[in-house]
């Protein structure tokens, strides 16, 4: 066994969790702001913004999923790697992985509370998407760091 | 800059009230502040309001089948008569579209009733005889309805019974009569099985006759409905007038909301609000052209009253006001940190975004919505930022980025200019914490001026200077320990500001307490902050990680489409199709997202790390009695 088996697991894992946490976020927020949308359809845009907050995760992991994927060769034409690059490229995705799926469920939530808040107060909802943005942060450093181990593979 | 704000108190004769109001209206200068005694809500204004509700029902009417502005056409602009001369033809086109929405949904509401009556009869529809033939005897009792499949053998087996059906399936129509004297029997035989009483409405003729009238019937609303729809169609050509109304409709009403808060005597009313100090030469020339009988008295502000927050910036730096009012209004007494946040502002989104094609992309986008759209308000300022941030990532982008997500080091050797990011990570984190540090540094340089210009020395020393010591002194301090060549000299004098600095924070941060003991802890206390001014520093990691995710995502799509351009004959043409069409699409939707990604991790930053060191939110909004439009812009 050479490690590409290890790496494919790896970016899989970090497109797949991220993705997952995206596509709950999304869909959570999604369905309050219809159902904002249909109190208010002039809430629509404000809402969209909300809305695709959490979905910044999934691409997140597409991107890691990706590097992981050329690094390790596994598009085709790379050297084969060994088997503790391969550990190494499996751990890296752990950060976008896991700190996706859960960033992005918690940043769909209050996304939601958002959609509420401009439904309530239309003239708010930057602070609406202050709020969001606040989870938002820790995926962007989970983004950060698994790049870099990846990198430093 | 916070512009300075006067409490105006105006009195003059009534018989001039409603002009003076349309000259202040016209300036756009006072906002007018309730000193009203009455209880009574105004009639004028009530009559206003319900002409308001009127049209924008009938513009939500219309609106399916009217014009549809273009994304980028501006809002019309017509001068104030233009617009109130409109007000009756938009009040008898809206009454008419009113007849005719109501007389669509009459129609289909006669349609839907006729449809259920279609359907209760349809189960008769071989019922042979008129129905209003269909009544009790003398000395035969019926029984009209619908019995289930199941139980229709148990009705033939009573033989007092005589049985006519006119169905097949599961439930069947029947008609059921007997004997006078039976009737009571029948009546409990038939609650003992499946059977459902029927009651024909009141139609004359067979239940076929009766439905092939309403079939007919409906045919014909149909044709109505499309012809009325036609006739709403003809009038949403001209839904410009109704919009003008609903205008005109909103200025008077805005009008007539600021006469109810005067207070008025037999002969004069009195007004009183809020005014910029700039502008109450403008205030007074506008009611001197309207009488010269008038008292118009201008005084600062009492301590219990609150101005509203007005911010003058040049134009440069006017656009990120809203930024800034996102956040938050500076409070009156305060500072306005627009004209200190801009340039952060700028620098940092560059970076975020770092993408040299798309900050073109997003400059040209912006440029032409500004020219073709002409935005005001809120979006206005927006796409003004959006223009700045685009310049700035394309700078940034020639720096340290990529074009579209190409490599252009690779392709012909040009960029990035400085270095890049994806080989030299350690580097760029430098260069985003450095980055960082300094913009904290700017806070508390901000929050020492605020202080000395409340001529609050203390708080400018002890809570401001001291962490710019501790901070810029560890920095110093810290830089050979990474690597970075330094003087000897400059690390042990930074160390020294450090401890400087800790000394201010441990000695004087508890300065309002008189216990020593108590002031340490406080001082130890304040002290522990550090943690917090390294989670700011660090926290700005997140420039580099957005530009990761933005010029990486660009490459992948690149990589994604150079895949589908592999093939070979055939393939390989259809494969370079689909790529273009691919690559604009992923790319547009790339620069969409990381745009919103950019502008909004950038605001947290300056909300969070940088006005937390110095602003002082929660102003009012200035909200001068004006023209505030919806459909039209009103001009001079």
């Amino acid at each position: 066994m050479d490690g590409t088996v290890l790496a494919t697991l790896g970016a899989a894992l970090a497109a797949v969790l991220a993705g997952i946490g995206s596509a709950i976020g999304v869909g959570i927020a999604g369905q309050a702001s219809a159902g904002a949308v249909s109190e208010n359809p002039e809430l629509s845009g404000s809402c969209l913004v909300l809305q695709l907050l959490p979905g910044t995760q999934g691409i997140y992991g597409l991107l890691i999923a990706f590097v992981i994927a050329s690094g390790a060769g596994l598009l085709g034409g790379g050297a084969a790697i060994t088997v503790q690059q391969g550990w190494r490229y499996l751990f890296a995705a752990i950060p976008i992985g896991f700190g996706g799926l859960l960033s992005a469920i918690y940043q769909g939530k209050v996304a939601v509370a958002g959609i509420n808040m401009v439904v309530k107060r239309p003239d708010q909802s930057g602070k609406a998407i202050l709020q969001a943005i606040m989870v938002e942060t820790y995926a962007v450093l989970a983004l950060l760091i698994s790049f870099l181990l990846v990198t430093g593979i | 800059m916070i512009v300075e704000m006067k409490r105006l108190m105006l009195v003059a004769h009534k018989a001039d009230e409603a002009n003076i109001l349309k000259a202040l209206q016209d300036i756009e200068a006072v906002q007018v502040l309730s000193i009203s005694d009455e209880e009574k809500p105004s009639d004028a204004l009530d009559k206003v309001e319900l002409r308001g509700a009127k049209l924008t029902y009938s513009l939500e009417a219309i609106k399916p089948y009217a014009k549809k502005a273009g994304m980028l056409s501006p809002r019309r602009e017509e001068t104030l008569q233009e617009v109130m001369d409109r007000i009756d033809a938009g009040v008898e086109l809206s009454g008419v579209l009113e007849d005719l929405v109501r007389k669509k949904n009459n129609c289909r509401a006669e349609q839907e009733k006729n449809f259920s009556l279609i359907s209760a009869l349809r189960p008769f529809e071989n019922f042979p005889y008129p129905m209003e033939k269909y009544v009790q005897q003398k000395h035969v009792h019926f029984f009209l309805g619908l019995v289930a499949q199941k139980d229709v053998p148990l009705l033939q087996a009573q033989d007092y019974l005589s049985i006519e059906l006119y169905s097949e399936g599961s439930t069947v129509s029947a008609l059921v009569a007997c004997h006078e004297d039976d009737a009571k029997n029948a009546s409990s035989f038939l609650k003992s099985i499946d059977w459902t009483d029927v009651v024909f409405p009141k139609m004359e003729g067979t239940p076929r006759a009766a439905m092939k009238l309403l079939q007919d019937r409906n045919e014909e609303l149909e044709k109505l409905i499309l012809e009325i729809t036609e006739q709403i169609k003809a009038h949403a050509q001209s839904s410009a007038i109704i919009e003008d109304a609903a205008d005109a409709t909103r200025i008077e009403r805005d009008r007539l909301k600021a006469a109810t808060e005067l207070k008025r005597t037999m002969a004069t009313f009195a007004l009183e609000g809020w005014v910029r100090t700039d502008e109450i030469e403008k205030v007074q020339s506008a009611i001197e052209k309207v009488t010269d009988a008038f008292n118009l008295d201008v005084r600062d502000p009492n301590e219990d009253e609150i101005p509203p927050s007005v911010v003058k910036n040049n134009k440069f730096v006017t656009p990120f006001e809203q930024v800034q009012t996102l956040y938050s209004r500076p409070t009156y007494g305060g500072i306005d940190g627009t004209p200190f946040m801009t340039p952060c502002y700028v620098l940092l989104f560059g970076l975020m975004l770092s993408d040299a094609g798309y900050g073109l992309l997003l400059m040209l986008g912006s440029w032409l919505y500004i020219k073709l759209k002409k935005p005001t308000g809120m979006s206005g300022g927006i796409s003004r930022v959006l223009y700045w941030g685009g310049l700035s990532t394309i700078v940034w982008g020639v720096l340290l980025g990529t074009f579209f997500g190409l490599s252009l080091k690779e392709e012909i050797g040009l960029f990035p200019l400085w270095f890049d990011p994806m080989t030299d990570s350690m580097t760029m984190l430098a260069l985003c914490f450095g980055l960082g540090i300094v913009h904290i540094l700017f806070g508390y340089v901000l929050k020492m001026k605020v202080a000395f210009s409340k001529k609050d020395w203390q708080t400018a020393i002890f809570d401001a200077l001291s962490w710019i010591f501790i901070i810029s002194g560890l920095v110093m301090y810290m830089l050979p320990l990474l690597g970075i060549a330094l003087p000897e000299v400059l690390s042990k004098i930074g160390l020294g500001m450090a401890l400087v600095g800790a000394a201010l924070i441990l000695l004087f941060k508890g300065r309002g307490k008189k216990n020593p003991f108590k002031r340490t802890i406080a001082g130890f206390g304040e002290l522990y902050n550090i943690s917090s001014v390294l989670s700011d520093i660090l926290s700005y990691a997140r420039l580099f990680a957005l530009g990761i995710a933005t010029g990486v995502i660009a490459t992948v799509f690149n990589q994604l489409c150079a895949m589908l351009m592999g093939g070979s004959g055939i393939l390989k043409i259809l494969g370079i199709l689909i790529a273009c069409v691919l690559l604009v699409a992923l790319h547009l939707f790339n620069v969409a997202i990381n745009t919103l990604g950019a502008f909004v991790h950038c605001a947290r930053l300056q909300y969070v790390e940088f006005y937390g060191k110095f602003y002082e939110a929660g102003g009012r909004e200035f909200t001068p009695l004006g023209y505030r439009t919806k459909h039209i812009q009103v001009t001079k």
